[in-house]
């Protein structure tokens, strides 16, 4: 090496070859190298809970996006019918999901010997669907006048506590005779305290014109009371007399009065012409008796005061029914119009003759929805057929090849709620993934220039980041969907608008962390840009932790909607999950299914979410490398 | 540090001002509201917003002004007429009203002519009540769950806690409360289905605390013991543990002088952010069950579009949630000598 006029020259010979002739022991590396990623998912795949999260999850979303497709289910017109169907997974009579309900508690008719229900179920149907009855041995007793109550007694009580205003229970007049031997049998009851009022004085007599015969004077004798009328009748000297009977409770100061008739029963010969009157004019059951004058016009009793029921004794029952069945099961008259007729004769279902009547009705094909035409309806000027009532499955009436399966049951509209929950819950992740992609994208930057340079415009930044941060976000969202309307895309925009604070904040972090390090100083004195800087060599290294926090985002932006539907800011012109849980939330107590299946679909897409993102957050946290 | 202190909670001031007016503003600019009732109630609010500066009273039609809001009936030839006032000039008057006289406005339609403050104190009792409840309720059996998880680490005990807190945490609160309500109001009928009334016996107004609590302090439940979980499982392995074990203490003795010690200091702090935090948490069970309190507020004066008292409500919720905050750092700084403050960086 020779050193002239400050130059190095190297020449081939200043080199010399070292271990040329040694062998080198050293192995190249075998495995594959592995990369940050990778190494991620391997011990993603480690974590046994996070791996079933995330089936869940994919079965969960691969549902949201086919169900709405495949479902051939209506949710969008009401179609009241098909309301309120329990859920069905398994065949009727499984006793498990089955499509039956039970009711709890309903009135029982003892005469036809079914529950009491009203409008919807007709007897026959309901008869026919019962599953199980009990009937309570005992029955109960209650205060007030049912249709399908029995017995108690009749309360004949003042309006007012005024003296002088007596109330007054008078039939319609009766002929009595002589040779009738009519008789008045009557049984009080000597209860006191009923409705918080006081037992009181009363009369019984006859009244015929202004004549009265009194047949117990005003006293608090609660005694049966049996008189002979004919007998009097003789003894006043009278042949005959059209007279009413009459009960009268005498009115006091203060307090209401009342008085107790358990029965009050007028019997005669047999032979007497008026045998029916005095029938209708006794009271031989007080329930029915209160029912009869509640409704019937042509009351055989007036009554000046108040007149109650007390102790009506009634029957509760508990019944499990097939809602289906009385849906779509086999029915009698239902109405089908004739161009249906003719379009099935045309198709070769079955043939008909309206000129010859329902007897020409014969069933040709399985396809025809009826099996016996019950009558038809004629058109009085053209003499052409409008429509027949016809026998046959309720479900082919309603458009159905076979019995339908709701597995989740029907809403109040008759939607299927299995189709609702999904396609409600796939307008929730659309959501979710547009502000999580939002978020993700935007707090990337945002944090990136923040934390990268830090100093003045750092402290800015955050100083924004603080103002905005500090706005609940249900203020937010009231806002923007007060000034904007409640659609998809103000809930996008909402949503975002403080969402994105926490990917910034935490990219900030990130970066704060790594921008020191020797690799960053190394690249840096390389000459690399402080764009390159920033996303070739920082970035990566945050990575996880960042798509951690942006896939929880999307969880809490299906529960902010959710939520926002429970105060009455719902989504809407969208299929909405929230919307329809807060809407379902009234029949918690009658149908719980149209809360219960929602609520487990969201329960478990969050618990599944969950896991999925704790999980990541442990692949991702280098600091765990190993640990396990 | 009382620099620091001062410094933090101006700067929580500014933020809160800056979010106020904001928030007032964009409320104004909503498309105006006209009051409910009669003439008399509708003249008294009129008056009330005219002193307050957010209306013009003048005793003739003044079109420039746009349409009026209000026309007094007329009273010998002679009404009054009230137009709005532009946004910005009542934001000054708003200003000018908290400052002179601490004057948040007044109902227009969910309780015509009450003012909001009135409104707000008689339903923030409600609140406050519910949320002592359940932190007290809460963080014992919180703590304790986590400490109990923490010692028995990766033991069946641990995997369970662990595995049911994941599932509540995940569960959102209407859910949760549904579940509840289900379960012990209609199918075993032990509980009230909703807010007992105000003629409602003793016995049923305690009964009628316990959805609610019960509701409001499973969420907290959960949060303190998987934090506790965390911060004493951290502590365990710590070295200083490991000496105090060597030097010849019990296990039991460790952990009660030396671990815990340590594990509650970051726990604390979070109590008592809580405690202001879940104030306005409880929106969701004040409207499902029928609390009378400032969360069921925000949906009916959404509901009945009484903005004023909208406006005062999130004020409440935005102030709550800056209070909870500087709590919550400041607290750090005060439990644990480690964290110096405002110190340099």
């Amino acid at each position: 090496m020779a050193d002239t006029n400050n130059k190095i020259e190297f020449r081939e010979d200043d080199f010399v070859l070292i271990q040329q002739d040694k062998r080198v022991t050293d192995k190249k590396l075998d495995t594959k190298p592995t990369t940050f990623f990778k190494d991620a998912l391997r011990r993603f795949r480690k974590n046994k809970a996070s791996v079933a999260g995330s089936i869940i999850l994919g079965i969960l979303v691969l549902l949201a996006i086919l169900v709405p497709i495949l479902s051939p289910c209506n949710i969008t017109t009401v179609n009241t019918p098909e309301a309120f169907l329990a859920p069905k997974f398994f065949e009727a009579g499984t006793g498990f999901w089955d499509g039956t309900r039970k009711m709890t508690r309903i009135v029982y008719d003892m005469d036809n010997e079914v529950p009491a229900l009203s409008g919807k179920y007709s007897i026959e149907a309901v008869k026919a669907s019962l599953v199980k009855i009990t009937v309570d041995g005992e029955p109960t007793k209650i205060d007030a006048a049912n249709p399908y109550g029995q017995g108690g007694v009749v309360v004949l009580a003042t309006d007012a506590a005024v003296e002088g205003r007596d109330t007054l229970m008078s039939s319609k007049a009766v002929n009595f005779d002589v040779n009738g031997e009519y008789k008045l049998d009557v049984v009080f009851s000597d209860e006191d305290g009923v409705s918080s009022s006081e037992i009181g004085e009363y009369a019984v007599y006859l009244k015929s014109g202004d004549d009265t015969i009194m047949l117990r004077d005003f006293s608090r004798d609660y005694s049966p009371l049996s008189v002979d009328i004919s007998q009097i009748l003789k003894e006043n000297g009278l042949d005959s007399m059209r007279a009413q009977i009459v009960f009268e409770v005498k009115s006091a100061v203060s307090g209401f009065q009342y008085v107790l008739i358990e029965s009050a029963v007028i019997s005669a010969k047999d032979t007497v012409e008026n045998a029916e009157d005095i029938a209708a004019v006794s009271i031989a059951d007080a329930t029915d008796f209160i029912n009869e004058s509640d409704t019937n016009s042509l009351a055989y009793w007036s009554c000046t005061g108040r007149k109650g029921i007390h102790n009506s004794e009634i029957y509760y029952c508990d019944y499990v029914i097939d809602t289906y069945e009385l849906v779509y099961g086999d029915a009698d008259l239902m109405t089908y119009s004739a161009t249906e007729l003719n379009n099935w004769i045309a198709a070769g279902y079955c043939t008909y003759d309206y000129q010859v009547g329902p007897e020409s009705f014969v069933k040709l094909s399985d396809e025809c929805p009826i099996d016996v035409v019950d009558s038809q309806t004629v058109m009085g000027i053209t003499k052409k057929l409008s429509n027949i009532t016809a026998r046959g499955f309720g479900y082919r009436k309603m458009g159905y090849d076979k019995m339908p399966k709701f597995i989740f049951g029907t809403d109040a509209s008759g939607f299927d709620l299995f189709k609702r929950a999904f396609a409600g819950l796939r307008t929730s992740l659309i959501l979710g993934v547009c502000t999580a992609v939002f978020c993700f994208t935007f707090g990337l930057i945002w944090g990136s220039v923040s934390g990268y340079f830090g100093g003045s415009i750092d402290l800015w930044m955050e100083r924004f980041c603080e103002i905005l941060g500090g706005v609940p976000w249900i203020v937010v969202m009231t806002l923007c969907i007060l000034h904007l309307g409640n659609n998809f895309f103000t809930f996008v925009l909402a949503l975002c608008l403080t969402g994105w604070i926490s990917t910034a904040h935490r990219t900030r972090t990130q970066f704060y962390r790594f921008k020191g390090r020797e690799y960053v100083l190394a690249s840096r004195t390389l000459g690399a840009s402080d764009a390159r800087l920033i996303f070739k060599h920082i970035l990566p290294n945050s990575m996880g932790t960042i798509i951690t926090s942006s896939v929880l985002m999307i969880t809490s932006a299906i529960f902010s909607e959710a939520t926002l539907a429970y105060l009455n800011l719902g989504l809407q012109g969208q299929q909405s999950f929230g919307v329809m849980m807060s809407n379902n939330q009234q029949y918690l107590g009658v149908y719980p299914n149209l809360v219960i299946f929602p609520a487990v679909v969201m329960a478990l897409m969050m618990i599944s979410f969950n896991l999925f993102g704790n999980g990541l957050r442990d692949a991702f946290n280098p600091a765990l490398k190993g640990s396990e | 540090m009382a620099k620091y202190v001062a410094k933090r909670i101006g700067l929580a001031f500014m933020t809160a001002f800056i979010i106020l007016s904001l928030t007032f503003i964009l409320v104004k600019l909503l498309p105006f509201e006209r009051p409910v009732g009669g003439d008399a109630q509708q003249i008294a609010y009129f008056d009330k917003q005219y002193n307050l500066g957010y209306v013009h009273r003048f005793d003739r039609e003044r079109p420039q002004y746009g349409e009026y809001l209000y026309k007094t009936p007329t009273n010998h030839g002679r009404a009054n007429y009230y137009y709005q006032v532009p946004v910005l000039e009542q934001y000054v008057n708003w200003l000018k009203n908290i400052v002179t006289k601490w004057d948040w406005g007044y109902s227009k339609t969910f309780q015509p002519n009450v003012s909001a403050a009135v409104i707000i104190g008689s339903r923030i009792g409600y609140s406050i009540r519910l949320n002592i409840l359940s932190v007290i309720f809460s963080v014992p059996i919180g703590i304790l769950l986590g400490i109990w998880a923490a010692l028995k680490k990766n033991t069946m005990t641990d995997h369970t806690i662990s595995t049911l807190v994941m599932v509540f945490i995940s569960i959102p609160s209407f859910v949760l409360i549904s579940f509840i309500l289900r379960v012990f109001s209609y199918d075993l009928n032990w509980l009230p289905s909703s807010w007992p009334t105000e003629s409602a016996s003793t016995a049923m107004k305690v009964q009628g605390y316990i959805i609610p609590v019960f509701c409001l302090s499973f969420g907290s439940i959960c949060g303190y013991c998987r934090f506790t979980r965390a911060e004493l499982c951290e502590v365990m392995e710590s070295d200083y543990l490991l000496l105090a074990r060597t030097k010849g203490l019990t296990r039991s003795q460790a952990i009660m002088r030396h671990a815990m010690k340590n594990a509650m200091v970051p726990i604390f702090p979070s109590i008592l952010a809580e405690f202001i935090g879940i104030l306005g948490g409880s929106m969701i069970l004040e409207q499902l069950y029928g609390i009378p309190g400032i969360g069921k507020l925000f949906v009916l004066s959404l509901n009945y579009k009484d903005y004023d008292i909208l406006f005062v409500d999130m004020a409440i919720f935005t102030t709550l949630g800056l209070l909870a905050g500087i709590l919550l750092d400041l607290s750090y700084g005060f439990i644990d000598p480690r964290i110096r403050m405002g110190a340099k960086k």
